[in-house]
């Protein structure tokens, strides 16, 4: 009898190791995700979703004063052609992530910290894991927020929050927003595909949380370019300087 | 002849895509209109966000500069541009995006140059 219990105790052991082993990847504990991708594109398709063809795009469940300060910005910049990125300013969460005009991003892995850096104006995230997490008292508002991360099996699930208020990109959203992004690695053709499946929950702008789903396409040997845009604002202040200069002292 | 021609209706095709907001409106420029322009390069900016280009430009309204924006320095790369490829003083041949308003100028999304190159810009990545 208790022979036939030691059987089963150990037969059940090994299962519960296997199932583990076997619910994350063989190479290592995680997926991983470093590499350079840029928006997916299906063999001989079009480029997907954000930065690339678009189609009509569904109306956001906002609330009426989240919409009045939207309208209230579009209205501002009707007819100007400006947009935070003519100004060498950041989309910000959750647009960097839902196609950052087109270009590619960078992921870097480590245990500890995974870092994204989208070439569009050098925009770059820091995603924390463990005792790299600060406490939220700690943290300051950005466009980007701050993002914790934590693997669910083989999923990536990042939380943010600690955003500034943003009405000028495709999802606005309050300071209150909270995001959380799942990211699954899958393979096509070959190719090594990510999937970004995003919700925000924002009470104070929205009715309903917001959800959209990004794929990104591994370029194989990829590299980003630097994305320099502050220079000839530099350049034109030094060439005021040196008009000033020349001028005759009075 | 025939292979020149393809390959820029192939520019001209890339060229099509629909305009993103990541850092300019299209509410300036018509995406869905193309016009052909030859002039003389008087001054090219690579750069971001945005490039510039002015041609030195004479049809029946006269001779006169006009100014073209374009891509990111980054996009203009990875179209096929390199380093020296637009030098002013070059003779170009520019298809743009005209300007809604009727006014000169526009938005630059394929050129050829003197010596025939031919760069195609994806009009989705601005």
């Amino acid at each position: 009898m208790l022979r036939r219990s030691r059987v089963f105790l150990i037969a059940f052991a090994i299962i519960v190791v296997a199932t583990v082993a076997f619910a994350q990847t063989p190479a290592g504990r995680t997926p991983d995700l470093t590499g350079v991708w840029t928006t997916y594109r299906a063999p001989g398709g079009q480029a997907q979703g954000r930065g690339g063809a678009r189609g009509a795009q569904p109306e956001l469940p906002l609330r009426p004063e989240a919409r009045g300060k939207v309208q209230e910005y579009q209205r501002l910049i009707s007819g100007t052609g400006d947009t935070p990125g003519g100004y060498c300013l950041g989309t910000g969460m959750p647009g960097s992530m839902m196609g950052s005009g087109g270009y590619p991003m960078e992921i870097i892995q480590r245990p500890d910290q995974i870092t994204i850096i989208y070439e569009a104006h050098n925009e770059i995230r820091r995603v924390y894991f463990g005792s790299r997490v600060i406490p939220e008292k700690d943290r300051l508002p950005e466009r980007s927020g701050y993002s914790t991360g934590r693997w669910e099996g083989d999923t990536l699930v990042v939380e943010t929050s600690k955003l500034n208020e943003q009405v000028d990109q495709r999802y606005p959203h309050s300071d209150q927003a909270r995001i959380v992004e799942r990211y699954t690695l899958s393979e096509e053709g070959g190719q090594k595909v990510l999937t970004a499946q995003m919700t925000m929950t924002d009470p104070a702008f929205y009715t309903a949380p917001v959800s959209e789903t990004k794929k990104w396409s591994i370029v194989p040997n990829g590299f980003l370019m630097t994305y320099e845009c502050n220079e000839p604002a530099w350049l034109r202040r030094l060439e005021e300087l040196r008009a000033k200069s020349s001028q005759p002292t009075k | 002849m025939r292979t020149s021609s393809i390959l820029l209706a192939t520019v001209l095709i890339i060229s099509r895509g629909i305009p993103s907001t990541a850092h300019h409106s299209a509410a300036a420029q018509d995406f869905t209109k193309r016009v052909e322009m030859q002039g003389v390069v008087k001054s090219w900016e690579i750069m971001n966000p945005h490039g510039k280009l002015v041609i030195q430009v004479s049809d029946t309204k006269g001779t006169r500069a006009i100014e073209l924006e374009t891509h990111s320095r980054n996009n203009v790369y990875r179209a096929g541009y390199r380093d020296g490829m637009i030098k002013a003083g070059d003779k170009i041949k520019v298809y743009i995006a005209p300007n809604r308003d009727g006014s000169d100028g526009g938005y630059l999304v394929a050129f050829e140059t003197a010596d025939g190159t031919k760069v195609g810009l994806d009009a989705s990545q601005r």
